[in-house]
């Protein structure tokens, strides 16, 4: 038996005891701080050695080798070059401790950089790091490798590729989750563990970050889905200063009282993190000892994900939607970007089916003239932290394939794999390499399959040769062939007898790319949505479509109500409530308006309060119908209704969204009357002329903006010259237009400077109109001293404006 | 407005900054209210019109594509008026050496949410939508502070294993007696361009909502 089955097999049986921390450890040995871990062992051998012996004293099975940081990011930075002899060189030391009866683990921790996409080092860059490691740790001898502490997914994946693309032992992989439940890059357990137990991680767990107490609730939701045996590595609580000094504070008794819950929840492999020490760990030990195994039940499988989310292709839920917006064919603009290596389109599409309800999106990039490897690993890297949902990975090239599954931070499906000789074998090694789901595609040899029946062998056979690379039913989902019934009547009913096979004889998962059925027909959505319907009677699990189209996405949601995939049509209803909502909320209508009730004038001045910008044109409309002239309308209605925005922004009950929108709504109103008051001959005169400029070398408007949607909405003539604006383009402004007012913006210390140039520009040229200052850094006190005005926000603005008019014109 | 060009000075002497190219914040909503004058207990907001400005909130989020980056320079001098680095830099400024007292090193730290959501900002205000414009360019500024909590949280964790800590208060350029200017010496050190980050003469950071911040660095503490 080699190592590797020797220690499954200890790990199906019983508990294995981990070694304790390292680091805090050696601290209470005497390193000092800020030196380099790696180094001040190699410099202190016994010190290290000592702290190994005491953990097996201790009961620890498995130690760790003091490597956590011997990488070359880390070592460059004390100068240490030699990657592989540190490595190997504390790997020694750790097996002296152990000797043969001991396991020595070669440790890996992160590099402290992120990985494409996530940071500047190169995914490759990054694996030939780890693989430097490796090597230096199996010259060393250790019996079996842990990945921990690991808060980038794309690290964790990078260092398991390392190792093993050198090696096949027994190897854990353990990440870091922050008390929120994630990684610090996002990254949940369930999405942590599926992505790395399918790329060939013996074991999975969580280490460091929190207390046994907060990690228990993590392993037990991953629990279900896991494959593999669970590892736990808390710390000894979560840290407090005492004295300046960081302590861990949890006792070896209060430590060890969870070990019984972590074996009940599956945990195989369980030791400490920082603050624990061999004291911890003996009492760990004592614990256990005699404690039964939880049970561990088949885990829940079938499943893709993301760096931040895990789908699960489950056959008795909802439909699930894989989004197929993004693909060149038939959309001339992407094929433009794309050629180019613009990604804007990319991240639209991505985001407008992500908000429309798809579960995964398909990533297809293949046209004429395109580097199809290059660009598809492109558009992934970037899909890969601008979406959260799990990727469809979709070519017929076998390189594109394996470019965009390195890279991918996440369990893919790659769309699809087939019995075409040349390709199948070497596509299913790809999919077993990266552990990616696959899309099985009943193809093989040059005939078409017309009948199920012919389907299902294919099907059958295909699968045979997928179980050889590890595969098993939940590792794929079969794509039943949709035909266009146009071209052959019966296509459609093929395409569902295959898709009830596999679902109800066969036991794989399918997938239908729906709308080919309609190929050839005129208004093919009909068709298409029937066709959904049906094939949802049938058991399909994934539909490819666009979950753009309403129709398509209201059949569906009403299939998985009918079809009992909705239970209790939960997600039916929310989405219904939902839409009767959103119908109520952009640009709004007046609520609770007891609208009947009010009279056209109140129900104007309700609509300015609630910022109801959708009905404020046809509430004067009707206004006018009854006879109200426009005038009133402005001046009891609008006007008033304004103000009251105003005293209720200032008495905050109103916040600033509020004031905009009723502002906006003003303006609207304002617009819409302006042709009758032309007519009427009533057009109100300007109340006075303001300039407004954000000064030069400044780039925040939005604080100047708001000033002047306020002014003009009360009745300012306003001549907004922008931001950045030059001294000199103020001053011929200001000459041109013979301002009342000039109001200056400014956000910063190093701009606000320039409004008082400003003004000695202006007042040299002969003008004598005031100024009124403000943004984020300028004070009363600094406009005082710059002899202009000073107004804190919009609505204050508006008062001292109209308060220095009334001053000109008194 | 002009653009400085930037050096490579630290890069030679081998200060070499961390980038994080998808840093991953939720978002503080509260903050996002509190910013735009949500005043709890008083502010009364209707139905509808809370659905608008929370629909906004997440119209902002894939749109803000935060990054950042993180250096760690060595202190070699100090007292109650300055700090010097190790790199020469001088930084003159009561505040921030009382903040940086006993630390061995500074963490200088800088985030930006990116082009998109300024695009976004400066379309929806030119077309009108200047209630919606707010709402996009509050949630942007509170991520983009977010994601200095982020780096701290991350550098931190980096610096715990060499018994060190992040001081718990952080600062930046133009606040109180440390100089806006200081944003040029942070920028450089920080590579800021190689995130997309520009710096103008008068140093303010391009896309606008792009923020930079110094922690201290001690033995011993930490910053949960």
């Amino acid at each position: 038996m080699n190592k590797k089955d020797e220690i499954l097999k200890k790990a199906s049986s019983r508990l294995v005891i981990l070694d304790g921390a390292t680091g805090t450890t050696l601290q209470t040995c005497g390193m000092p701080g800020g030196v380099c871990p790696e180094i001040w062992c190699l410099q202190n051998p016994e010190s290290i050695k000592a702290a190994h012996r005491e953990y097996l004293q201790a009961g620890a099975e498995v130690i760790y080798t003091c490597t956590f940081g011997a990488n070359r990011f880390k070592l460059f930075e004390y100068g240490e070059c030699n990657v592989g002899g540190v490595n190997r060189d504390l790997a020694l030391i750790a097996r002296q401790a152990a000797g043969d009866s001991f396991l020595v683990a070669g440790d890996i921790g992160p590099t402290g950089r992120f990985i494409e996409p996530f940071g500047d080092v190169g995914f490759e860059e990054a694996v030939d790091a780890f693989k430097e490691q490796v090597r230096g740790l199996l010259d060393g001898g250790v019996d079996l490798f842990v990945i921990e502490t690991m808060v980038d997914i794309q690290e964790a994946r990078a260092a398991l590729i390392a190792v093993r693309e050198l090696t096949d032992v027994f190897t854990m992989v353990t990440m870091t989750f922050e008390p929120t439940g994630r990684t610090l890059n996002g990254t949940d357990p369930l999405s942590a563990l599926i992505t790395l137990q399918a790329m060939g991680a013996d074991a999975v767990g969580c280490n460091c970050s929190t207390g046994p107490e907060e990690m228990i609730p993590l392993i037990r939701a991953i629990a279900p889905y896991a494959k593999v045996p669970l590892v736990a590595k808390p710390n000894a609580g979560l840290p407090v200063l005492e004295n300046g000094k960081t302590v861990f504070p949890m006792s070896p008794e209060e430590f060890s009282g969870f070990a019984g819950e972590f074996m009940a929840s599956g945990v195989r492999f369980l030791g400490g993190c920082c603050g624990t020490t061999p004291a911890h760990i003996r009492m760990l030990r004592e614990k256990t000892a005699g404690l039964a195994l939880g049970e561990n039940a088949a885990a829940i499988s079938g499943a893709v994900s993301s760096a931040r989310k895990t789908v699960l292709l489950r056959t008795d839920g909802p439909l699930l939607v894989i989004g197929e917006r993004i693909n060149p064919t038939g959309k001339k603009d992407l094929q433009a970007e794309l050629l180019e290596g613009r990604m804007s389109l990319v991240k639209r599409f991505a985001h407008e089916q992500t908000k429309s309800g798809a579960d995964l999106l398909d990533v297809n990039v293949g046209m004429p003239g395109i580097d199809e490897t290059e660009t598809l690993k492109q558009v992934v890297k970037v899909l890969s932290v601008s979406t959260d949902l799990p990727l469809c990975i979709d070519s017929s090239i076998p390189e594109a394939i394996e470019g965009a599954l390195r890279i991918y931070p996440g369990r893919a499906l790659i769309n699809s794999i087939s019995g075409e000789e040349h390709k199948l074998g070497r596509l299913l090694e790809i999919a077993a390499r990266y552990g990616a789901m696959f899309v099985l595609l009943p193809l093989m040899g040059k005939k078409l399959p017309k009948t199920s029946p012919e389907r299902q062998r294919i099907i059958e056979d295909i699968y045979a040769q997928a179980t050889g690379y590890g595969f098993t039913k939940d590792d794929f989902v079969v794509d039943a062939l949709t035909m266009a019934v146009s071209a052959e009547g019966g296509a459609a009913l093929e395409t569902l007898a295959t898709t009830r096979w596999c679902a109800s004889e066969f036991g794989a998962r399918t997938v239908m790319g729906l709308s080919n059925v309609s190929f050839g027909l005129p208004e093919r959505k009909w068709i298409n949505v029937s066709f959904l319907a049906m094939a949802s009677a049938s058991g399909l699990t994934l539909a490819i479509a666009n979950p753009m189209s309403e129709e398509f996405m209201h059949i569906k949601r009403a299939s998985d109500v009918l079809m009992n995939r909705d239970p209790e049509a939960r997600a039916y209803i929310a989405h219904a409530a939902g839409l009767s909502e959103s119908k109520a909320v952009p640009g709004g209508t007046s609520e609770n308006r007891a609208a009947h009730g009010l009279s056209p004038m109140e129900r104007i001045h309700q609509a300015i309060l609630d910022g109801s910008r959708g009905e404020i044109a046809e509430l004067i409309d009707r206004a006018l119908t009854a006879g109200i002239s426009a005038q009133k309308i402005i001046d009891e209605g609008m006007i008033a209704a304004i103000r009251e925005v105003g005293i209720r922004y200032e008495k905050k009950t109103y916040f600033l969204p509020q004031l905009i929108a009723g502002a906006e709504a003003m303006q609207k109103g304002f617009e819409h009357l302006e042709p009758q008051l032309k007519r009427d001959n009533s057009y109100p005169a300007k109340k006075g002329k303001i300039i407004l400029a954000t000064v030069q070398g400044d780039i925040h408007d939005i604080g100047k903006n708001i000033v002047s949607l306020m002014m003009k909405n009360d009745g300012f003539e306003v001549i907004d010259l922008g931001k950045d604006v030059p001294n000199e383009e103020i001053l011929r402004s200001a000459l041109v237009h013979k301002p009342d007012i000039i109001g200056l913006s400014a956000l910063m210390t190093t701009t606000m400077v320039r409004m008082k140039d400003v003004i000695a520009d202006v007042r040299e040229a002969g003008l004598a109109c005031p100024f009124l200052a403000g943004g984020a850094v300028v004070t009363r006190a600094y406009a005082d001293s710059i002899g202009a005005h000073y107004a804190k926000d919009g609505v204050e603005a508006v008062k001292i404006a109209q308060a220095l008019i009334r001053q000109e014109e008194g | 407005m002009k653009l400085v060009e930037f050096t490579t000075k630290f890069e030679k002497m081998g200060i070499v900054p961390v980038f994080f190219h998808a840093i991953r914040v939720d978002m503080p909503v509260r903050a996002v209210f509190r910013r735009l004058g949500y005043h709890k207990g008083r502010t009364e907001i209707s139905k509808a019109q809370l659905a608008e400005v929370e629909a906004a909130f997440q119209d902002a989020v894939p749109l803000i594509e935060l990054k950042g980056s993180a250096v760690l320079v060595s202190v070699k001098e100090q007292d109650e008026g300055h700090i010097v680095l190790a790199t020469g830099e001088f930084l003159q400024s009561a505040s921030l050496a009382r903040m940086l007292y006993g630390s061995s090193e500074v963490l200088f730290m800088g985030a930006t949410a990116g082009n998109v959501i300024m695009e976004e900002i400066g379309r929806e205000s030119k077309q009108g939508r200047l209630s919606r414009a707010v709402v996009l360019d509050a949630v942007a500024s509170e991520m983009t502070d977010k994601a200095l909590d982020w780096i701290t949280g991350h550098m931190g964790r980096e610096l715990r294993r060499q018994g060190k800590g992040v001081t718990r208060s952080r600062f930046s350029a133009g606040y109180g007696d440390f100089a806006l200017e200081n944003q040029k010496i942070m920028y450089e050190l920080l590579q800021l361009q190689n995130i997309g980050v520009k710096i103008t003469d008068s140093c303010i950071l391009i896309p606008e909502k792009s923020v930079t911040a110094i922690a201290g660095v001690r033995i011993g503490e930490f910053k949960q």
